[in-house]
Formats: structure tokens, sequence, C-alpha cells
């Protein structure tokens, strides 16, 4: 029962700070709903026998990219978008259509899978989430992985790089 | 669903991940500042991930979590790239408006 209520209050934070992600008009504000959205989500995780992933929820993404949005707002401040020429605005009708065309079909999925023991109560599990059992995972079976993220980080960080100086030249030096 | 379940199953964690994709997908269509629209693009992803971890934790395997690490490295990534972007467009013209970003020049 505890479970419930733990799920519960999470899942409804997770998704109303999400509602405040998509709806506030601050960057500023919206990274700060987003970070309750990171922290409910990791909640779950914690209760989904996930407690490493859990963590590295709070460390990289609470504490690494949102901490990063923040060096960049607050580098470019808080300045209101131009509304002028509202070309975008007239098909947000068909943004909002692919959504709720979405949402049905998620719901008549969801209420018509014959997945065996969707709707029971979950079966006790091994030790999955430890960091020894993902470690093992990603050494044992998942080295290939594991090696392509390094090579995508590294050329993450180098084409950051280069843009920057390209930036600062197109500025005329500095 | 039932009344007589006492822990969460998986379905409802299944729902939970698709309203967070369903809101990230309408801030991308929907939202014009690029700041706004990559916060969009997290919430994205951490529905994938929500829907990994559940599923990982329905099989009773480890595959889900490791992958759901995977993809916070690459998101990792893209918000370096996404705000690098932001910042190059934003020092050279001041609008901060992905409408008005329609042309490409190298």
């Amino acid at each position: 029962m505890g479970e419930r209520i733990v799920f519960t209050v999470a899942a409804a934070s997770a998704i109303a700070s999400g509602i405040l992600v998509v709806t506030l008009k601050g960057p500023f504000r919206a990274t700060v709903a987003l970070i309750g959205t990171l922290l409910s989500v990791s909640v779950l995780f914690l209760l989904l026998m996930a407690p490493f992933v859990a963590a590295i929820q709070v460390i990289v993404y609470a504490g690494a990219i949102v901490v990063l949005f923040l060096f960049v707002i607050a580098y470019l401040g808080e300045r209101p978008v131009a509304e002028i020429g509202d070309r975008l605005g007239r098909y947000a009708a068909f943004a909002w259509l692919a959504v709720i065309v979405l949402a049905v079909q998620g719901v008549v999925v969801l209420t018509t899978t014959r997945l065996p023991g969707v709707r029971d109560d979950p079966k006790p599990v091994d030790d999955i989430g430890s960091p020894e059992a993902i470690g093992r995972s990603f050494i044992d079976d998942f080295i290939v992985p594991f090696e392509a993220t390094s090579l995508a980080l590294l050329v993450a960080a180098v084409g950051a790089v280069l843009l920057a100086k390209r930036a600062i030249r197109s500025e005329g030096g500095r | 669903m039932t009344a007589t379940v006492e822990g969460v199953p998986l379905v409802l964690y299944l729902a939970v991940s698709g309203a967070l994709f369903l809101l990230g997908l309408l801030g991308v269509m929907t939202r014009r500042n690029p700041l706004l629209l990559l916060l969009s693009v997290e919430l994205l992803l951490n529905s994938a991930n929500l829907s990994l971890v559940a599923f990982s934790r329905y099989w009773n395997t480890t595959d889900g979590q490791v992958f759901a690490l995977v993809v916070m490295a690459v998101a990792a990534a893209e918000v370096v790239i996404g705000l690098g972007l932001v910042v190059a467009v934003f020092r050279q013209r001041l609008a901060l408006d992905v409408d008005q970003m329609s042309s490409m020049k190298g």
C-alpha cells in the first residue's frame, strides 16, 4: 500500500511539473520545473528497483544537464521571444491533433493489451539494479554500446569546441 | 487498475511514461524558443527512460537499465551540442526564435 502512495505522489508531481515545463513562459522557471520532473522520475526509478539509475538521474540530469541549461540562460539573459511574424502559430492546431490522436492510441493499447501480468502485482525480482549488476552487464554483454557511447561523448565535446570557436571568429575574433 | 493489487502494476508506469511523452511532444511542436524546445526534448528522453526501466523490472533483467544509462549519456551529448548551437545563433543575431532560423549557411 505504501508503494502505491509513493507512486501516486511521484507520478502526479512528475506530470504536474511536466505541464509546467511545457506551459511556463520564462526559460528559467521552465528549467526549474524540469528539475521537479527529473526528481519525481528518479523516485519512480527507486520504486522500480533501479537505485543506480535513480542516482545517475539525479547526478547527471539534475546535477549536470540542468546546471548547463541554467548557465546558458544566465548567459543569454531573460529575453522575451519576438512574437512578430507568427508563422508557426497557425500550425499549433495540428500539434494538438497529433498529440490527441497519439493519446487515444496509447489509451487503447494500454486497455486492450494482453501482455501476461501487465495489470497484476509485479513479481519479485533478482538483483537487477545494483551497480555491480549494471557493471557486469556493461562489461559482459554491452561492451560495444559502452565504447560507442564514449565515442559519442568525445564527438560532442569536439563539436561544442568547434561551435564556440566559429562563433568567436564570426564576431571578428576576440 | 484493479483494487486488489497491492503493488504498482506495469501498466501504470507505462501510462505515466506515455503522459510525459505526450507533454514533451506537445512542447517540441509548439515551443518557439530553442531553449524551451531542448527542455521538452529532455522530457521525451525521460519518458522513454521510464518505460525502459519499467520493462526492465517487468522482465527481471538489467538490460533496460543499461540502455537507460546509454540514453542519459546521449542526452548529455545532445544538450551540449544544442546549447552550443543556441549560443552560436544568439551571438550572430538576437532573436531566439526557431521560426526565424530557416536558412543554413556554412
